[in-house]
């Protein structure tokens, strides 16, 4: 039903593994750990371990979408909706891309000018970026892949960094195991789904695979590199810090950063924070790409276009934000908006996909049998 | 309109006769026309006495027409003992072969027919050592200004006749040979097809160099990245187009052009080939780590001094701090003024004469440094790390590639200035989103880094063995992929055997 991308705009399989990775570990990581502290306590890591489960999940979920449709959102939302109410529920989730990479741009803005730079104005940083994003993005889908590439593999060496703190770490904190309930662990994993929110992209560049039917592997390969880290980094900031810190600290892996004392380096912060850019420009580029595709699809028009009203509406929402409470709040609200997107309306889907494709194929039957 | 229309239609009935061709080279000073006198007829010999051998006309051909008994045009040509020759009527033709060093001769003072004989003067240098690109090891010819002698080099190091080889003219002006080289069954047909098409499109009056023919054909005008690779040495050539890209050579430049190319491939050495691999590996590390350095290590200092100072143990700290106790700067300015010292001299290095270059080496590295130094202008920790920066930066093969990483540092130099690390991160990521983007003939430039082609990383950031690199790079596509059959050449080396 739709036209198939050209084979030079698309890239390998094996790529959904950074594309999943690469989305997925961006602002969230470095102050996950407080939100989910609150409710889970010492228990925190199994709550990030049942996230990343229920990651698993949807990700079943949407590869069984998209290989139903062969499509990607638009036409699953067309599929099951028609065409009108269809393109609408696409045209939220268009907004949707575009709020999600805003956040982590004002996020990134923020810990820059409160760890780094604090005169440095916010509207100045998001004009720059809109500049550099448009650049960016207007190279199209492989740039875009490319950029989350080198997005996972360049930030690899802040890994290791972060084991160094553990020189002061106390394992015995995290005994007994399981002393919270599995409601508290729920809500804790609940808590975590900003930091887990990305791979839900999938749904729009999974045209652009090669051999997309054998992606399916490579996205949990991915999905479990994400849970993987975040669980070990949560091990470690349990171990690190006592409960009364961790829930006080708001930038906890940060502050992990700030103890690292090598011969030569001290404060490895301002290093990470410098080469946390490597991270989150990946998010925000594959989120403004997505974005602009969705609009593309939506209402046929230049995809240049749509990526230049993007970024407006990006700059705009950014300089509505202007304090840490603006901030939060939308933070909040993203990750509960994401939280029910994903979560719950992708699986909704699932369902209402499988009822209509029965139905359809029933009239089919009648149709021919008459 | 109408009336120049017209005035064109009646030139260009008016026929152009040979007087008329002749008329034209007569208006120089240098071309010289006079009788010579066989069996009492009326034959003139003409030529751009510039472009011709005196001493051939004089001892190979002269001799044989004035002792000829010949009567008329065909037969005094017949007794000419060159291969060159021939009888025309074309006007066009006669001035395209007299502008290329050939002698008229003609009977008569209006002629339907002349001959044109070549004995066009080969004033080329001799083939000399390469001296931009040298190496220790491996053959030292390198390429000269005659596109056939070029060619030749080329030739003999591929004696296959599965190496073709296109000519074309290019330039209005100068009317330029270029020769397009490549290996039939390996070359990818599209990248052959995307140079040819480029280079029959360029439209410029004059082409003087290969080095800006490269330029008018890369993908990507805008980029400081350069997007083909330039040699003087023939080998060089020989392995590309043995690995299966398309290279080119100008007449009058002694540089061939190769590509498609990738960001690696500008750091790799023909002498990487030559030394055992272990060494070359690491010689090859050790210049990515060098260009790594040349980029960041003076904005890495500028934001460190200006901003994040806390990142220096304290120890550490109190050394750079005397050290810079009495500079009344800012780091920046320190920094940018002794990058464009480094710059000044080397640009007054590369415009001198070598004998007078190497004063200025002197001059400027140790006295002005040392000068700048003791005048409270720059710390020394900061001259330490801006020589060896300039330094790290010498060591790429390809100059052109030189040129654009000490260019880049500025930006970069300037952004640590106003926003430290982070606008060292941020440049660097708009550098790699630059490369990402870049094309070389259409194919990746970033390649093996992205897309990730594990087996081109054998000959990227490492050389490995011989006997491990039995394929010719992927990004090519070549249409012959093994270099040999590697499970046959394995076969061959079993225990006791």
């Amino acid at each position: 039903m739709d036209n198939p991308i050209k084979e030079k705009y698309l890239v390998s399989g094996f790529l959904t593994l950074f594309l999943i990775n690469g989305m997925q570990v961006g602002m969230g990581v470095l102050s996950y750990q407080r939100t989910v502290v609150k409710s889970a306590g010492y228990d925190a890591w199994i709550s990030v371990l049942m996230a990343g489960m229920v990651v698993h999940l949807v990700i079943a979920c949407m590869y069984i979408l998209l290989k139903r449709s062969n499509g990607d959102l638009i036409s699953i939302h067309q599929q099951i909706f028609g065409k009108w109410l269809g393109n609408t529920l696409s045209f939220f989730a268009c907004l949707y891309f575009v709020v999600l990479g805003t956040t982590v741009l004002r996020g990134y803005i923020e810990i820059v000018q409160v760890w780094m730079f604090p005169d440095l104005p916010t509207w100045g940083m998001a004009i720059v970026a809109a500049a550099f994003f448009y650049y960016v993005v207007s190279g199209g889908f492989r740039t875009v892949v490319g950029l989350t590439f080198l997005g996972v593999i360049i930030p690899i060496v802040l890994v290791p960094i972060l084991l160094l703190p553990l020189e002061f770490a106390n394992f015995i904190n995290m005994l007994p195991i399981w002393k919270h309930s599995i409601v508290e662990l729920a809500l804790g994993a609940k808590e975590t789904t900003l930091s887990f929110l990305g791979f839900e992209l999938l749904l729009l560049y999974y045209p652009f695979l090669k051999n997309k039917e054998l992606t399916q592997k490579w996205a949990h390969f991915g999905a479990a590199m994400t849970t993987i880290s975040y669980t070990g980094l949560m091990v470690v900031s349990l171990a690190f810090y006592s409960e009364e810190q961790l829930n006080r600290t708001i930038w906890a892996t940060l502050t992990l950063y700030k103890v690292v004392q090598l011969p030569f380096l001290e404060r490895f912060e301002y290093i990470g924070i410098s080469l946390w850019m490597f991270l989150i420009v990946p998010n925000i580029a594959l989120a403004l790409w997505a974005a602009s595709r969705c609009a593309k699809r939506i209402f046929q028009m230049n995809q240049r276009i749509a990526l230049v009203i993007s970024l407006a509406l990006m700059v705009i929402i950014v300089l509505l934000m202007p304090t840490r409470q603006e901030v939060g709040l939308v933070d909040m609200w993203v990750g509960e908006i994401g939280f029910y997107l994903v979560f719950v309306y992708i699986p909704i889907l699932v369902v209402l996909q499988a009822i209509v494709l029965k139905f359809r194929r029933g009239s089919h039957e009648q149709t021919t049998t008459m | 309109m109408l009336g120049r229309w017209l005035l064109k239609q009646i030139q260009d009935k008016r026929k152009e006769t040979l007087q008329d061709a002749l008329q034209m080279f007569q208006q120089s000073s240098d071309f010289v026309m006079h009788d010579l006198s066989i069996a009492s007829k009326g034959f003139h010999i003409a030529y751009f006495q510039t472009l011709i051998d005196t001493d051939r006309l004089n001892k190979d051909i002269l001799p044989f027409i004035t002792e000829s008994e010949s009567q008329t045009l065909e037969e005094i040509v017949r007794d000419i003992p060159i291969q060159a020759k021939e009888i025309t009527k074309s006007p066009n033709d006669l001035r395209k072969k007299v502008m290329q060093g050939f002698i008229v001769i003609f009977e008569g003072g209006n002629p339907s027919k002349c001959a044109i004989v070549e004995v066009a003067l080969d004033s080329g240098r001799e083939v000399a050592p390469s001296e931009n690109e040298f190496t220790v090891n491996g053959p030292q010819e390198s390429f000269i200004e005659s596109i056939d002698t070029n060619i030749n080099l080329i030739r003999k190091r591929l004696p296959l006749p599965q190496l073709k080889i296109k000519e074309m003219k290019l330039g209005k002006m100068t009317q330029t040979r270029v020769s397009l080289l490549y290996i039939d069954g390996i070359v990818d047909k599209e990248n052959l097809k995307t140079v040819e098409q480029r280079l029959s499109d360029i439209e410029f009056d004059q082409v003087i160099d290969s080095n800006s023919l490269a330029q008018m054909i890369s993908d990507n005008q805008m980029s400081v990245f350069p997007q083909m690779i330039n040699t003087q040495r023939p080998e060089r050539v020989a392995a590309a187009i043995a690995e299966g890209k398309v290279a080119f050579l100008a007449d009058g430049s002694p540089e061939a052009i190769f590509g498609p190319t990738t960001l690696v491939e500008f750091f790799s050495s023909l002498e990487d080939y030559y030394m055992s691999w272990h060494i070359s590996s690491s010689v090859r590390l050790l210049r990515f780590f060098a260009v790594a350095f040349s980029v960041f290590a003076t904005p890495v200092y500028v934001a460190v001094l200006t901003f994040h100072y806390e990142l220096i143990p304290r120890d550490l700290l109190s050394t750079i701090i005397a050290s810079r106790s009495n500079i009344p700067f800012p780091p920046i300015i320190e920094a940018i003024f002794l990058e464009l010292t480094i710059e000044l001299l080397r640009e007054a290095g590369a415009r001198l004469p070598t004998k007078v270059g190497q004063t200025i080496g002197i001059v400027g590295g140790i006295v002005i440094g040392q000068a700048s130094v003791e005048a409270g202008l720059t710390s020394n920790i900061l001259l330490i790390i801006v020589a060896l920066a300039a330094l790290a930066s010498f060591t790429t093969p390809v100059y052109q590639m030189g040129n654009t990483i000490r260019l880049i540092r500025f930006p970069i130099l300037i952004a640590a200035a106003f926003t430290g690390g982070v606008g060292i991160a941020f440049f660097a990521l708009v550098t790699i989103a630059h490369l990402l983007q870049l094309k070389s003939l259409g194919r990746p430039y970033f390649e093996p880094i992205f897309p990730p082609r594990l087996t081109d990383w054998k000959d990227a950031f490492v050389r490995l063995p011989f006997n491990w690199m039995s394929s010719r790079p992927v990004y090519l596509r070549p249409r012959d992929k093994g270099r040999f059959n590697f499970s046959r050449a394995s076969k061959k080396h079993d225990i006791d055997e």
